[in-house]
């Protein structure tokens, strides 16, 4: 089973080169991956690199969906669960979970951040005439979540609007409501 | 920005401190000579760099100011308190001028723009009448060129040629004279001089070799090309320069220079055939100072007054005189050699290199420390032995990168001066800034982000500490009031105390103050320091009105949030009627400290060690209440399992790690204690920017990520979640 994930891992950073040639000529790539189930991608700009699931440090006092952090050749990278992000739930870890690293940009600063995946699929080229816009309620995620719905094989894959999703900035405030909960239980009662 | 922008930038910048001290020392003693002319020299610096690098909108305001400041000099006009402010704010619309340039604007803003305006017709009012006329406007009319380069402009009209025959020239069958001659035909050679230096004593003398060299003045229309033709013969076999007509001052201090001959003989040469005049070869020689600016001194001294223009007449008239000059020239360049040597050994860095270093000094102590570890898992004697040198080496190398980024709080106490003298103005106070321990060092980053707070907390000093005038004669004090910034090294951390001798933290107006916001209760039992510490609070301001030097309220817990930003703290201690002082203690560096590793279950936290007292072991206390009695005292403690959620079963053995802060101590109970650390830190990022407790975050040698405690945060954390349970548990009931 080590090989299967290792392999993923060897298979995906190959098609990234041939991506960015491919963007420069307007087609899309997506990195396609699962979520308890459900079919997910991004675009591959975004991604930096997948690895193995592992050497977590949790944080304490940080709402669930903020896993931890890992050491990535000396950074460190905060990791996300996506899955506790949109349901409130925390993903299991899995024999084939693994960390995909994107880049997020916000304003002018860009973060690298890890999204903890139950398995990483493909990459996907999904023309532009095959991406719906995202429905106006039924998907259960929010909808600022959702960049669009792609069609591949005549199912839908739903692409995430990856900036808005890993927001620094609203998730720090989250961070902040779960960590100043008990000052404000102070401040009312006092 | 280019280079020499940039350079121009930070070293106008250090003028322009350099001025504004000085400016301030003016006031104390207005008849400092070399105070002013220090000033000037700063003004003048600005003026000729900005000139160099084409930036006209800070050399005409720079001009301006310096022709003020040359009346000053010369004892024109007195300085007053009014002109000093005048000066001052000068000095504050230059560095208001420096920063569009940095900031790579064409123009400086309208309102820049306006401010300078008013500032000129100010300075133009302060020119007496006579000399207005004489003195103002002078750069706009001169010539561009000469702005642009700086130097002055050699008097005398000609061509220099100043050519050194080869030792072989006569053995090739060439004479020097016929060269001579046929350079005659070209024009007129207006004066010859012959150098004859070279040739050795009698008996050491080879007929057969030619020694000469010759100095010409030559008037012709012929170009360069032709003067060089005449020498075409001997071009491999001997040295020729020259210089076109109306060359720069500085093109001849540099033939001095690269000529073999003593400099001071040279220059006595260039003097006898006309070259030069005595003025401008000691103002060549003068220009020749600041190396990145060479030619502005060389533009002061030959527009402005020149050091000795009487002297400079007396030679003329007599000749044993001009080695005098040209003497005095020399001893002036061996003065200016002298502080280019001490300058050559200071080396101007940029700082993200330093940072790129230290980053891999930070790199260097994990892979150390990870390398460690394999060798200790391998059991091999040596291998043990050669990583442990390697680990002291490293070691020393991260305490030189990190001695590198250290500077002096001087700099940033100095600016305080200013703030103090503008604020007790303002205010109708005398007020004495006392500086202490300016020498003391910290890192740079912690530098720059200590000048806020610190002008907070010297502001409010000004403003609510020290009492006006009167209220301090009638309390027996003396009338000049003292503000005092000091700063000194403690145990691995550096504090720095705001301290003044004024009225002291009223602690019945704080508690009142306190209960009118809501912050405390009326019933709160409250200890001294947890009183007086409230003003730290967010909204909290005792003073009755507001001023505009301080008292919006903001102040004090902006000073607390930046302060614990370093992972510092701040306290204030108090004596009702003597004054107060406030007490800042930072790390020492924001890069790498050393830790005291423990860990929790699977998790690794590192305890700063500067903080940690001791280690015991955790008895079989009862641990539904949390103190123990440490040797009679009682010391509460923080179970970190408990406060951060850690699940599983805690081992049987524990230890208690008892840290000291802010003068209390506390414990914190972990599972397994494995020593010291050096310790990376690592940001944790804009994503954990509102996580209180944790410091930080660095690597492990495993390559786990280890967490770094915040130990006043935690404890902070501790105690309100138990003061919080505690109420909603009495108010059930």
């Amino acid at each position: 089973m080590t090989q299967l994930t290792t392999s993923t891992r060897a298979s995906v950073p190959t098609p990234a080169p041939a991506s960015v040639h491919d963007a420069a000529q307007g087609a899309q790539q997506y990195l396609t991956f699962s979520l308890s189930g459900e079919m997910f991608a991004v675009g591959i700009l975004h991604v930096k690199e997948i690895i193995e699931y592992g050497n977590l440090t949790e944080i304490p006092m940080m709402p669930a969906f903020i896993r931890g952090v890992i050491n990535l050749r000396g950074a460190v990278v905060p990791v996300i669960d996506p899955t506790a992000r949109f349901e409130g739930r925390r993903s299991e870890v899995g024999r084939r979970t693994c960390i995909v690293i994107v880049e997020v940009r916000e304003g002018e600063f860009t973060h690298d951040i890890g999204i903890m995946v139950d398995a990483v699929s493909e990459v996907l080229e999904i023309p532009g005439s095959e991406i719906e816009p995202p429905p106006a309620f039924g998907a259960k995620i929010r909808t600022d979540f959702i960049l669009g719905m792609g069609k591949v094989g005549g199912k839908f894959v739903i692409v995430l609007n990856i900036d808005r999703v890993l927001s620094v900035e609203e998730i720090g405030a989250l961070a902040n409501v779960a960590n100043g909960a008990d000052d404000g239980a102070y401040r009312t009662t006092a | 920005m280019d280079e020499l922008t940039s350079t121009f930038v930070t070293e106008s910048r250090d003028m322009l401190a350099e001025m504004e001290a000085g400016l301030l020392r003016l006031e104390q003693a207005p008849d400092d000579g070399d105070n002013l002319n220090g000033i000037f020299r700063a003004a003048h610096t600005i003026k000729g760099g900005s000139g160099v690098i084409e930036c006209h909108f800070i050399e005409n305001f720079t001009h301006q100011v310096e022709n003020l400041l040359d009346l000053l000099r010369n004892g024109r006009i007195p300085v007053t308190g009014e002109l000093a402010t005048l000066l001052l704010s000068c000095c504050d619309q230059l560095g208001a001028l420096l920063d569009t340039l940095a900031s790579g604007q064409a123009e400086p803003l309208a309102e820049v723009l306006s401010r300078g305006d008013e500032l000129t017709a100010a300075l133009r009012r302060c020119v007496p009448p006579d000399e207005a006329t004489e003195e103002g406007g002078v750069p706009a009319e001169r010539p561009p060129e000469v702005r642009s380069c700086g130097g002055g402009v050699v008097s005398t009209d000609g061509w220099h040629i100043s050519v050194r025959f080869g030792e072989n020239v006569l053995r090739g069958g060439m004479d020097p004279l016929s060269f001579l001659r046929y350079l005659g035909t070209l024009g007129e050679i207006l004066s010859l001089e012959t150098i004859s230096d070279a040739i050795p004593p009698a008996e050491q003398m080879d007929p057969e070799s030619c020694y000469l060299g010759f100095e010409i003045r030559l008037q012709t229309r012929a170009s360069k090309a032709e003067i060089e033709h005449v020498f075409e013969f001997v071009r491999d076999d001997c040295s020729l320069r020259i210089l076109p007509p109306r060359s720069k001052v500085q093109d001849y201090i540099q033939l001095i220079n690269e000529l073999p001959e003593d400099t001071m003989r040279l220059g006595e040469m260039l003097l006898r055939c006309g070259a030069l005049t005595p003025a401008e070869l000691d103002a060549g020689l003068a220009a020749q100072q600041p190396p990145a600016l060479p030619a502005a001194e060389g533009e002061f001294d030959d527009a402005q007054a020149l050091p000795a223009p009487p002297i400079g007449e007396v030679l003329v008239e007599q000749q044993v005189v001009h080695r005098e000059v040209v003497e005095a020239a020399a001893s002036r360049q061996a003065a200016v050699s002298e502080k280019k040597a001490i300058e050559s050994r200071m080396v101007r860095v940029q700082a993200d290199k330093l940072d790129q270093l230290i980053d891999l000094v930070g790199e260097l102590v994990i892979a150390g420390a990870s390398a460690n570890l394999l060798a200790q898992k391998s059991g091999q004697v040596e291998l043990v032995e050669s990583t442990s040198v390697l680990s002291r080496l490293v070691e020393n190398i991260r305490d030189a990168a990190l001695q590198l980024r250290m500077v002096q709080i001087g700099e940033t106490f100095n600016r305080f001066n200013r703030v103090v003298r503008d604020a007790s103005r303002e205010l109708g106070k005398d007020i004495a800034l006392v500086v202490t321990g300016a020498e003391t060092e910290l890192d740079k980053s912690v530098v720059e982000k200590l000048g806020d707070p610190l002008m907070h907390l010297v502001r409010n000093a000004i403003d609510h500490g020290i009492e006006p005038a009167a209220v301090r004669l009638a309390r027996g004090k003396s009338k000049k009031g003292r503000v005092g910034l000091n700063a000194y090294h403690d145990s691995g951390s550096i504090v720095i105390e705001v301290s003044d001798d004024g009225s002291g933290l009223s602690r019945e107006r704080i508690r009142h103050k306190a209960i009118e916001k809501g912050l405390i209760d009326e019933s709160m039992p409250l200890g001294d320091d947890e009183l007086i510490n409230l003003i730290f609070e967010a909204g909290f301001s005792t003073a009755e009105k507001v001023t505009n030097i301080s008292g919006r309220g903001v102040g004090m817990d902006v000073v607390r949030r930046n302060i614990q930003a370093l992972r510092g703290t701040i306290t204030v201690s108090t004596r009702d009627g003597e004054g107060s002082t406030f007490t800042i203690r930072l790390p020492l560096t924001l890069a790498i400290i050393d830790g005291f590793l423990t860990s929790v279950d699977k998790s690794s936290y590192v305890i700063p060690l500067d903080s940690v007292v001791e280690c015991i072991e955790l008895g079989a206390e009862r641990l539904d209440r949390n103190y123990l009695n440490l040797r009679g005292e009682v010391l509460p403690f923080v179970n970190l399992r408990e406060l951060f959620e850690i699940d599983g079963e805690p081992p049987s053995r524990r230890s208690v790690v008892v840290v000291q802060y802010a003068g209390s101590k506390v414990g914190i109970v972990i599972d397994k204690l494995h020593g010291e650390f050096q310790t990376v830190i690592k940001p944790l990022g804009a994503l954990f920017r509102h996580l209180r407790g944790i410091g930080g975050s660095t690597i492990l040698g495993s390559g786990d990520v280890a967490l770094i405690l915040d130990v006043p945060a935690l404890v902070d954390i501790a105690s309100r979640r138990e003061r919080s349970v505690c109420l909603t548990t009495s108010a059930v009931r």
